[in-house]
């Protein structure tokens, strides 16, 4: 049987790969090994043509299997495979992604990523969800935390429940909580994604779910800024045209999203549930002050990122 | 030890269920009890342990006279009714009368009964509301279909569950209610085994939803441990095989064809009608949409009950 055939590209040898981890920008292909995975790791990925390393990084990918390859939600290491091998040029070579302190997530034990959210279309949301794939040691799937109506819209809704994307009920995320996953939240929600231009960086509405189940569930929470997707697609206008469950629909000013590059940042995590009581989790002012903690990190690593970087295409 | 009262007897389930019961020395008498008459059931050669007694539970008489006649000279201290009609097709008051009325009409005369101490009722995953905005994973405080536009084969079912539940904690019998995953194997009611009876599988175009399945064996193992722990309360339980739906018909060794949603029901319909299966879209519609799996914590922790017997797909009956 033929060695199945990367797509990726060789990426450069850099400086900055060797450095260590917790210092290191994490370029998109960075993590990606010249050489293609042995066939038998293919057909157990589903024959997704990935890169050895990667390939390597999902056969180590906790999921807790219900039985038949899946978990209970439906999240599945062959889809999770071929989401890095369809969204690789995305975020290797089109938003050209460029990671920093992905050493910051926790190797185990439930943690919430809580980020800014914004570009018309969740393009954010798929960025990092790739760059937790590709950097966090032990490989984890982040498990999105998505609006109630996205389980219900066909296609999307079923390859996201594959990549580990769950509705954002209570018992979902508990359930994820307990056994121990990392939860992926934008706490801005459907108004950050929808922010005008204008509005880009500042954060909006904060909601407080994230730091409310990091209180109750004894979770980290690290707070991660994702600088580049608020000026990808500037929104010109919203109708109130409800489909699919969707709270409108965007007027974007470009067909596509612009060719900006990404910086995530993670934070250095905050340890929201071993801070406060179990308890404490039924007191609205104590969750919005841990929510606000939450808040002043991500703006900080927004504004960090602001400053660092030298341009929004480059 | 236990003497033990099974209503359903004759359902594969049901016959499953005293065989394990038989199997275990410690438990003294066994009564079945069926539609069927004894010449025609698995228990005529039966051990003196078993008693079989055919009966139309529906007829209330006939179940008080066997409730205070040989249940209370056996000693009966523990009831399991898994009766329930299997047919989907067939709607109507009979169908009513076996689902919900037995069901209260039994309970009503065991909470009156001298000897019998614990009533374990076989519900049904089905009795859960699956929508694309509750939990996937469906703990027992799960919201209920309660839907009116829902059919009778779920409406029933609800009742059923409800009536039983409605009397926790009002009388001294001890009662447990096991919504147990949908039973895959033949003659127990199973829907996705009639749907998977054809060679060709349509299911709702831009869905791949997650199933929960049980295995005979398991079902009863999970009655056995609630005959065997003083637990009370309502419990789920699941099964071993939790998957997409694609992947049950792929490995029934079936062809899936996606198609609009909007024309299952007619074509199940049609088939139903033509061919005489089972299988109707309109009571599997939204778990053919959207993801619904058992939690089975409550179980494990209070009863012991851990699913292990999956489900043998190589046996899977073509029409």
């Amino acid at each position: 049987m033929a060695a199945p055939r990367s797509t990726h590209r060789r990426t450069p040898p850099s400086p900055r790969r060797a450095a260590p981890r917790r210092k290191a920008a994490h370029r998109g292909g960075a993590s990606a090994a010249p050489a293609t995975a042995p066939s038998s790791a293919s057909a157990k990925l589903g024959g997704a043509p990935l890169p050895a390393a990667l390939a390597a990084r999902v056969a180590r990918l906790a999921i807790r299997d219900a039985g038949h390859g899946f978990d209970p939600f439906g999240l599945n290491a062959a889809w999770v495979a071929w989401a890095l091998v369809v969204f690789g040029p995305l975020y290797e070579r089109y938003f050209r992604v460029l990671s920093h302190g992905a050493a910051n997530i926790p190797a185990s034990g439930p943690v919430i990523l809580a980020a800014n959210h914004s570009g018309t279309l969740p393009f954010d949301g798929l960025m990092l969800w790739l760059d937790v794939v590709r950097h966090s040691e032990p490989p984890r799937v982040p498990r999105a935390v998505a609006d109630l109506f996205v389980p219900g819209l066909p296609f999307v809704g079923n390859a996201f429940s594959r990549w580990g994307v769950v509705g954002g009920s209570r018992g979902n995320v508990r359930d994820l909580l307990e056994s121990g996953e990392c939860l992926m939240i934008f706490p801005e929600g459907t108004v950050g994604i929808g922010k005008p231009f204008s509005q880009r960086y500042k954060l909006q509405q904060w909601r407080v779910g994230h730091a409310e189940l990091a209180i109750r569930h004894g979770a980290v929470v690290v707070p991660v800024g994702i600088v580049g997707a608020e000026e990808q697609m500037p929104q010109l206008a919203r109708l109130p045209v409800r489909a699919f469950g969707a709270p409108y629909l965007p007027i974007p000013a470009t067909l596509f999203p612009l060719p900006v590059r990404y910086h995530i940042h993670y934070g250095e995590p905050i340890p929201i549930g071993r801070d406060y009581k179990a308890a404490q989790a039924d007191d609205p002012a104590v969750v919005r002050q841990a929510a606000n903690r939450v808040k002043a990190a991500v703006a900080s690593l927004l504004r960090k990122g602001l400053a660092e970087r030298k341009g929004i295409f480059t | 030890m236990r003497s033990v009262l099974v209503t359903g007897a004759t359902t594969p389930i049901g016959e499953a269920l005293v065989r394990r019961l038989l199997a275990n020395k410690r438990v003294k008498s066994i009564l079945a009890v069926a539609a069927e008459p004894k010449g025609r059931t698995a228990f005529r050669n039966a051990p003196s342990r078993l008693s079989y007694f055919p009966l139309d539970l529906t007829r209330q008489r006939n179940v008080r006279e066997l409730l205070f006649g040989p249940a209370r000279d056996l000693g009966v201290d523990a009831v399991v009714h898994t009766a329930q009609h299997r047919r989907a097709t067939v709607d109507g008051p009979r169908v009513h009368a076996l689902n919900v009325d037995a069901a209260r009409e039994l309970l009503m005369l065991c909470e009156e009964h001298p000897t019998i101490r614990r009533f374990v009722f076989r519900s049904y995953a089905e009795v859960y509301s699956v929508k694309a905005e509750v939990p996937v994973l469906i703990q027992e405080d799960h919201p209920l279909e309660m839907s009116p536009s829902a059919p009778q084969w779920i409406r029933d079912r609800v009742e059923a569950d409800l009536t039983v539940c409605a009397r926790m904690g009002l009388v001294p019998l001890h009662i447990v209610v096991l919504r147990a995953a949908e039973c895959f194997a033949c003659d127990v009611g199973s829907q996705l085994l009639d749907y998977l009876g054809s060679r060709v599988c349509f299911r709702p175009l831009g869905f791949d939803p997650m199933l929960n399945l049980i295995s005979v064996d398991d079902l009863v193992k999970g009655l056995v441990r609630a005959l065997a722990t003083p637990a009370q309360g309502v419990f789920n339980l699941p099964g071993a095989d939790t998957l997409p739906l694609s992947k049950a018909i792929e490995l029934a060794g079936r062809r899936a064809i996606p198609a609009p949603g909007l024309l299952l029901k007619p074509l199940y319909a049609l088939r139903a009608r033509t061919i005489g299966t089972d299988f109707r879209y309109d009571v599997n519609r939204w778990r053919f949409h959207f993801s619904g799996v058992l939690d089975g914590r409550r179980a494990r922790t209070e009863l012991g009950y851990v699913p292990e017997h999956p489900i043998d797909w190589s046996r899977v009956p073509r029409m």
